[in-house]
C-alpha cells in the first residue's frame, strides 16, 4: 500500500483512511471477502450499519444451499439453479457458486457456526423449492444469523479495520479511470475518504424501492447507484424477485418474510375457500415449486377474488407435530407471536413482498467489475441466479463470491494513480445542496415505493414502466433537504434508491418477454431455454438487451 | 389509523447538557410497534431525531430502547398512548442511540481448535438455546449486578457457556467467566424477563457455569461452606434458636371447620433463623380454616446449591423432599419461602401442586383483618415476581391488611444466588440501592414474603421490614383486641 502523497486537501474531509483493500458492507458478502483479502493485508471494511446488526445475510432464516451428500450432485445442483433462473443465469458464476458452496459451508463449520446436524453426524439438509434433491443447510430459522456471527468471530481473528455506522456516499476514481476508494460519512454526517488499491462492493440488495419489502433497511440499492454513477455496467436489474410468502398484516409488519422454510416443513398454502391452489399451478411441485410460480399463483388468486378480506391466501402448518414447529420455526412463531397469532393453532396469512434484486453489477467470476479497481459480490451483483433465485443460493453466493473478491482484490497491484480533489468538491457540494433542499426524503421515498409497487411489481406492462420511469425521474429531481448534518444520509439514501428503481424499470422495458420473475402482460412467454434474449444491461453510456444465437 | 402520544428522550452531546424529554403525538397504524411510532416522530415531526433499527422484525438487535423503563426491541414491542421511550442504560450517542461496542467488545469469539470435527447433534441442540441472542443488550441494560460491580453482563456470560459447550472452542472459558463476574449474578432473573429470544441466563448460562467451576473446584469458599454444612445437616443455613420444626406438631388443625388442607414446606430460613414468622403463617392459617401439614423429615430444597452450581448432592435432597410430602399423600404444598417455592416449581418434578402461600390465601379467601394504621411498601422477591409470576396476590392481600399501600420500582435486593454470603459488597451497595427506593416512598413499613430479602434489606435500611403473613396476623391480633375493647 502507498500512501498516495495525493494533493487532497484535509480541510475537504474530516478524516483519510488509507487501505489495501476496501470492503464496503458488513453482510455475508462482505465479511467473508474482508476475511479472505486480510491474508493479503490492509483491510478496511465500512458498513452502514453496526457489524452484524445490518443488511439481510442477518435476516435471513431458510438456508445455504450446498451439495454434501454422494446421492445429490453439483451437476444437478448447477441444473437447478440454470432451470430456476430460466437460463439466464451466467453459467461460469453458476459453476463456481455449485462447486464452491460445499467448501464455504466446511468454512463456516470450521470456524464454530452452529448448524443443525443429523443424529448420524452429517449436516442437516431441508428440501427448497425448485431444488430435486434436500440440499438446503440451516440454523433453525435463523440461518443468516448464524453464518453472520461466526463470520464476525473469524474477522476478529484478522486484523482488519473496521468502520461502523460509516456509509459509503460515492465511489471515487483516480485519473486512471480506476476506483480509488470511497468517500463517507460518518454518524455526525462528518465527511471521510477512504482510499484503496481495490475496492470491493458488498452493499446488498435493494427491494426496499418497493413498499412492501421484506429486505432490512440497509436494502436502499446503494451499491448499485453508487457503482452506476462510478460507471460500471449492472444486468438484469429487471429481475426483482417477489418473495411468495410476506406478512400481511398488522399494516406496519407487512412485507415481513415468512420463511419458504415453512413451505419446506410442510406448509400448504390455501385460499380463501379452503383449496388447495397450487394444484392449478403446480401440480407437481405444489408448494414447493420456484418461488415465481408461487408468488404469481398467490398474485391471481387475490386479483381473481378468491383472497382472504386482507389481500392474502393462508399458509397453514397446524397439521404439523407441536414440537417440530416450535424446534424448526422459532424465529416464525415468535413473530407471528408478537402480533397474536399462534401459528401452531392457526394458519397464517401471506401475500407477496419483493425480496430479493437478482440482477446487480455485471461481473466475472472472479468478481472484477466493469470498470479497473472494484469488485462486487453478494446480492449487489448479477447473473448468479438469472431471472429467478432458487431459496438457499443467496447466502452461498455470498460465501462463494465473498470469498473470490476477496481474494482477487487482495490480490490486486498498487493502484498508481491519484484521487483528485475535484471529484470530493462535487460530493461536498451535492451535500451543501441537501442542507439547503425543500423536500423531505420521508415524502419522496413513500411515493417512489409506492410508484414501484404499484407499476412495477409482479405484474408489468410497458405504459406502467414508462409511467412510473418519468415519475421516478421526477422524484430523483426534487430538491431534497437535510434537517442536520446527521441528515445527509439520508438524503443520499433516497437518491440512491430513486436510482435503483429506475435502472429496475429502465431495464423492465428493455425486456419484451416474460421470463422467471419478470412478468409483462403485454409480452409474450417465451421458452427459457430458446429464448433469444439474454442479460439486459445499464450503464452511464449505453443500455440495451444481449441477443443470443445458440439457445442455452 | 390511531392517535398516541409519547414521550421521547432527547440527548444531543454537542449542545444539551443533559437528556431531557420531548412530547410527541403521531398518528400510527393499528398494531404499530414502538418503532413506528418513531417513525412517525422522524417523519412529522423531527428528522434529527437519532434512533437504531435495521431488520425491523426481532432478529437483529439493534433497536432495543427502554419502553416505560423496560428494555425491549422497538420493533417488536406495541406502541402504546402515554409512553415513555428512553435509551439504554449505556453512554448516549445521541437521542436514543447508545454505544454497544464496549459491551459487545467482551463478547468472547470461539477459539476453533484447528482438528475440530462437526459437534454431534446432542451437543448442537445444548448450544442451540444460548445461540439465539441477537445481542440487543436489553438483558445488559437491565440486570442490576451491572449498577454496583464490573459484572460483564449477562449475554456476555451467555457466550461464555455456549462455547464451553462447543467442542470446538479451546478457549478456557470458566477462568474467563469467572474474570467477567461469574459469581456476581443474583439469580434475579431480570435478564430473562426482558430478553426478547427468552434466552435464561441465570439457569441455562450462569449456573451451569457456576457448575463447572464447581468440578473445577473453584467455589467460592463461603458457598463451599455453605453445600458443606447441607450435607452434614441437611440444612443450609445455622439454627441460632429453637427451629420451627421443633416447635410445632405435624398436623395442625384450623380453628374452626377444615376449609383445605395442603402441606407445608418451611425451608432453612425460616426452620432456623426466622422460625417465628413460619409459626406466623401457622397462625393465619388456622384462622383461615387451612389445615396444614408439617413432616417433619423434610430438608433443605437444594435452592443455595443449585444457584451456585454445586449440584452434585441435589438429586439426594429432591428425593427427600418428594418422599416426605408423598408419603403423605399431601396433594398441595405450600412455601412461605420465594426461593423454596420457586426451586420447588422450577427445578423439581413433583407427584404434588406447590403453591406460594400468597395463592393459597388468595385462592381460600381470607378473613378480613383489621387495617394497621401505616402505609407500607412492597419489595417484590425476585423468585417470587420471576421466578414463579406472582406479584398481584402479595399487593392484594396487602392492601387488606394497611391503611395506605404505596408502590416501588421492582429490584433485586442483592440477597440471592449466593451473592450476600460470596460477595457481601455487591449485596450491601444493591441492598443500599433499595433502601433509596424505601426511603423516596416514604412508606413507615416494607413488606415482603421472602425470607432472604427480609434479612437482607433489614439490614440495608432502618425502616422496619415485615412478613406479609406478619402483617396479617398483627391485624387479626388487632381486630381481636377492638373487639374485646367494644364488647
Ligand atoms: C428476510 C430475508 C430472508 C432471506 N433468507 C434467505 C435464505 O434463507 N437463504 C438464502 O440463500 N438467502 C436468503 N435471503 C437472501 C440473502 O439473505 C441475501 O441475498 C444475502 O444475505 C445478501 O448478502 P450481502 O452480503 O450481499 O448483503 P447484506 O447482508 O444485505 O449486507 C449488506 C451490507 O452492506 C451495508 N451497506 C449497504 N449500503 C451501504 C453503504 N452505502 N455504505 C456502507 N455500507 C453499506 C449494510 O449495512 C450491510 O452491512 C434472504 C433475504 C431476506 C431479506
Ligand atoms: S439473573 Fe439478574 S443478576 Fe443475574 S445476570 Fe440476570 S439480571 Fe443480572
Ligand atoms: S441475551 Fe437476550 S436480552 Fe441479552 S443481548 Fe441476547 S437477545 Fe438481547
Ligand atoms: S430492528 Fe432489528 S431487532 Fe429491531
Amino acid at each position: 500500500m502507498v500512501l498516495y502523497n495525493a494533493p487532497i486537501n484535509k480541510m475537504l474531509v474530516d478524516e483519510i483512511v488509507d487501505a489495501h483493500v476496501l470492503v464496503i458492507g458488513s453482510g455475508g458478502a462482505g465479511v467473508r471477502a474482508a476475511i479472505e483479502a486480510s491474508r493479503y493485508g490492509g483491510v478496511v471494511l465500512v458498513s452502514k450499519t453496526i457489524a452484524g446488526k445490518g443488511g439481510c445475510t442477518t435476516m435471513a432464516e431458510g438456508g445455504f444451499n450446498a451439495v454434501l451428500r454422494d446421492q445429490d450432485s453439483v451437476l444437478v445442483h448447477r441444473e437447478d439453479t440454470l432451470k430456476g433462473g430460466a437460463y439466464l443465469n451466467d453459467p461460469a458464476l453458476v459453476d463456481a457458486l455449485t462447486h464452491e458452496a460445499p467448501e464455504r459451508i466446511a468454512d463456516l463449520i470450521r470456524w464454530g457456526a452452529v448448524f443443525d446436524v443429523t443424529d448420524d453426524r452429517q449436516v442437516a439438509q431441508r428440501p427448497f423449492g425448485g431444488q430435486r434433491f434436500p440440499r438446503t443447510c440451516y440454523a433453525g430459522d435463523r440461518t443468516g444469523h448464524e453464518m453472520i456471527m461466526t463470520l464476525l468471530d473469524r474477522l476478529d481473528a484478522t486484523d482488519t479495520r473496521l468502520y461502523q455506522e460509516v456509509s459509503v456516499i460515492d465511489l471515487i476514481k483516480d485519473e486512471n479511470g480506476a476506483v480509488a476508494g470511497a468517500i463517507a460519512l460518518d454518524r455526525d454526517g462528518s465527511l471521510m475518504l477512504f482510499r484503496s488499491d481495490a475496492t470491493v462492493l458488498a452493499t446488498g440488495g435493494g427491494t426496499q424501492a418497493y413498499d412492501i419489502s421484506t429486505n432490512s433497511a440497509a436494502g436502499t440499492g446503494d451499491g448499485f447507484a453508487m457503482a452506476y454513477r462510478a460507471g460500471a455496467e449492472l444486468i438484469d436489474m429487471e429481475m426483482v424477485q417477489f418473495h411468495p410468502t410476506g406478512a400481511v398484516y398488522p399494516y406496519d409488519a407487512r412485507g415481513r418474510l415468512v420463511t419458504e422454510a415453512v413451505r419446506g416443513e410442510g406448509g400448504i398454502l390455501l385460499n380463501a375457500r379452503r383449496e388447495r391452489f397450487m394444484e392449478r399451478y403446480d401440480p407437481e411441485r405444489m408448494e414447493l415449486s420456484t418461488r415465481d410460480v408461487v408468488a404469481r399463483a398467490i398474485a391471481t388468486e387475490v386479483l381473481e377474488g378468491r383472497g382472504t378480506n386482507r389481500g392474502g391466501v393462508y399458509l397453514d402448518v397446524t397439521h404439523l407435530p407441536r414440537e417440530r414447529i416450535e424446534a424448526r420455526l422459532p424465529v416464525m412463531l415468535e413473530q407471528f407471536l408478537a402480533y397474536g397469532v399462534d401459528i401452531r393453532r392457526e394458519p397464517m396469512e401471506v401475500a407477496p413482498t419483493a425480496h430479493h434484486i437478482m440482477g446487480g453489477l455485471r461481473i466475472t467470476p472472479e468478481c472484477r467489475t466493469t470498470i479497473p479497481g472494484l469488485f462486487a459480490c453478494g446480492e449487489v451483483s448479477g447473473g448468479v441466479h438469472g431471472a429467478n433465485r432458487l431459496g438457499g443460493n443467496a447466502l452461498a453466493e455470498t460465501q462463494v463470491f465473498g470469498k473470490r473478491a476477496g481474494e482477487f482484490a487482495g490480490r490486486s497491484p498498487e493502484r498508481n494513480g491519484q484521487v483528485d480533489a475535484g471529484q470530493i468538491d462535487e460530493k461536498i457540494h451535492m451535500l451543501d445542496a441537501f442542507l439547503e433542499g425543500t423536500v423531505s426524503p420521508a415524502t419522496v421515498r413513500k411515493d417512489l415505493k409506492l410508484t414501484m409497487w404499484n407499476q412495477a411489481g409482479i405484474f408489468r406492462n410497458a405504459p406502467d414502466l414508462r409511467t412510473a420511469l418519468a415519475h421516478i425521474r421526477g422524484l430523483a429531481d426534487q430538491r431534497l433537504c437535510a434537517a442536520s448534518t446527521a441528515n445527509l444520509l439520508e438524503c443520499c439514501t433516497v437518491r440512491n434508491m430513486c436510482t435503483t428503481a429506475s435502472l429496475i424499470v429502465r431495464c423492465a422495458l428493455l425486456r419484451p418477454e416474460n421470463r422467471g420473475a419478470h412478468v409483462r402482460r403485454d409480452a409474450e412467454k417465451t421458452d427459457p431455454a430458446t429464448s433469444p434474449f439474454c442479460h439486459t444491461y445499464a450503464s452511464i453510456s449505453r443500455e440495451g438487451i444481449e441477443r443470443r444465437e445458440v439457445p442455452a | 389509523m390511531k392517535e398516541i402520544t409519547l414521550r421521547v428522550a432527547r440527548y444531543d452531546p454537542a449542545v444539551d447538557d443533559e437528556p431531557h424529554f420531548e412530547e410527541y403525538t403521531v398518528r400510527v397504524n393499528e398494531g404499530a410497534r414502538v418503532l413506528h411510532a418513531l417513525h412517525a416522530v422522524h417523519d412529522e415531526h423531527d428528522p434529527t431525531l437519532a434512533y437504531r433499527y435495521c431488520c425491523g422484525s426481532g432478529q437483529c438487535g439493534s433497536c432495543a430502547v427502554r419502553v416505560d423503563g423496560t428494555p425491549g426491541l422497538a420493533c417488536m414491542e406495541e406502541a402504546r398512548d402515554g409512553m415513555t421511550i428512553e435509551p439504554l442504560d449505556f453512554p448516549i450517542l445521541k437521542d436514543l442511540t447508545v454505544d454497544m461496542s464496549p459491551v459487545i467488545a467482551k463478547i468472547a469469539r470461539i477459539c476453533p481448535a484447528p482438528d475440530a470435527g462437526l459437534p454431534t447433534q446432542e451437543e448442537i441442540e445444548a448450544i442451540k438455546p444460548l445461540r439465539d441472542c441477537i445481542e440487543c443488550l436489553s438483558c445488559v441494560s437491565a440486570c442490576p449486578a451491572l449498577q454496583v460491580t464490573d459484572f460483564a453482563g449477562p449475554t456476555v456470560l451467555r457466550q461464555e457457556m455456549r462455547l464451553a459447550l462447543d467442542p470446538r472452542d479451546s478457549g478456557d472459558r470458566i477462568t474467563d467467566a469467572i474474570e467477567k463476574g461469574l459469581f456476581y449474578c443474583t439469580t434475579c432473573k431480570r435478564c430473562l424477563e426482558v430478553c426478547p429470544k427468552e434466552i435464561d441466563v441465570p439457569g441455562k448460562a450462569i449456573e451451569k457455569l457456576r457448575e463447572i467451576a464447581n468440578r473445577r473446584g473453584l467455589t467460592l469458599p463461603r458457598h463451599q461452606e455453605v453445600a458443606k454444612m447441607v450435607q452434614e445437616t441437611g440444612r443450609s443455613v445455622e439454627r441460632t434458636k429453637t427451629t420451627f420444626l421443633e416447635q410445632v406438631p405435624e398436623v395442625i388443625e384450623p380453628i374452626g371447620p377444615v376449609r383445605g388442607e395442603v402441606g407445608f414446606f418451611v425451608g432453612c430460613m425460616f426452620n432456623g433463623r426466622v422460625p417465628q414468622t413460619a409459626l406466623d403463617a401457622m397462625e393465619v392459617m388456622k384462622r383461615n380454616g387451612i389445615r396444614v401439614i408439617v413432616p417433619h423429615d423434610q430438608v433443605c430444597c437444594g435452592s443455595p446449591l443449585i444457584r451456585t452450581g454445586q449440584t452434585s448432592y441435589v438429586a439426594d435432597l429432591k428425593q427427600k423432599n418428594i418422599e416426605a410430602f408423598a408419603r403423605r399423600g399431601i396433594k398441595t404444598v405450600m412455601t412461605i419461602c420465594a426461593g423454596c417455592g420457586a426451586t420447588l416449581k422450577n427445578d423439581y418434578e413433583t407427584p404434588f401442586v406447590v403453591k406460594d402461600v400468597t395463592e393459597i390465601l388468595t385462592e381460600y379467601g381470607i378473613e378480613l383483618p383489621a387495617k394497621l394504621d401505616i402505609t407500607a411498601t412492597y419489595h417484590d422477591p425476585c423468585h417470587l415476581l420471576r421466578g414463579q409470576g406472582i406479584s398481584e396476590e402479595p399487593r392484594a392481600l396487602l392492601r387488606l391488611g394497611v391503611r395506605e399501600f404505596v408502590e416501588m420500582p421492582t429490584q433485586c435486593c442483592g440477597a440471592g444466588g449466593g451473592v450476600r454470603s460470596g460477595v457481601p459488597e455487591e449485596a450491601k451497595a444493591l441492598g443500599a440501592k433499595r433502601d433509596e427506593c424505601i426511603k423516596a416512598t416514604g412508606a413507615d413499613v416494607v413488606v415482603t414474603v421472602c425470607p432472604f430479602c427480609e434479612f437482607h434489606i433489614a439490614d440495608c435500611t432502618d425502616t422496619p421490614v415485615k412478613n406479609l403473613v406478619t402483617v396479617l396476623l398483627e391485624g387479626y391480633k388487632k381486630k381481636d383486641a377492638e373487639r374485646k375493647g367494644s364488647a
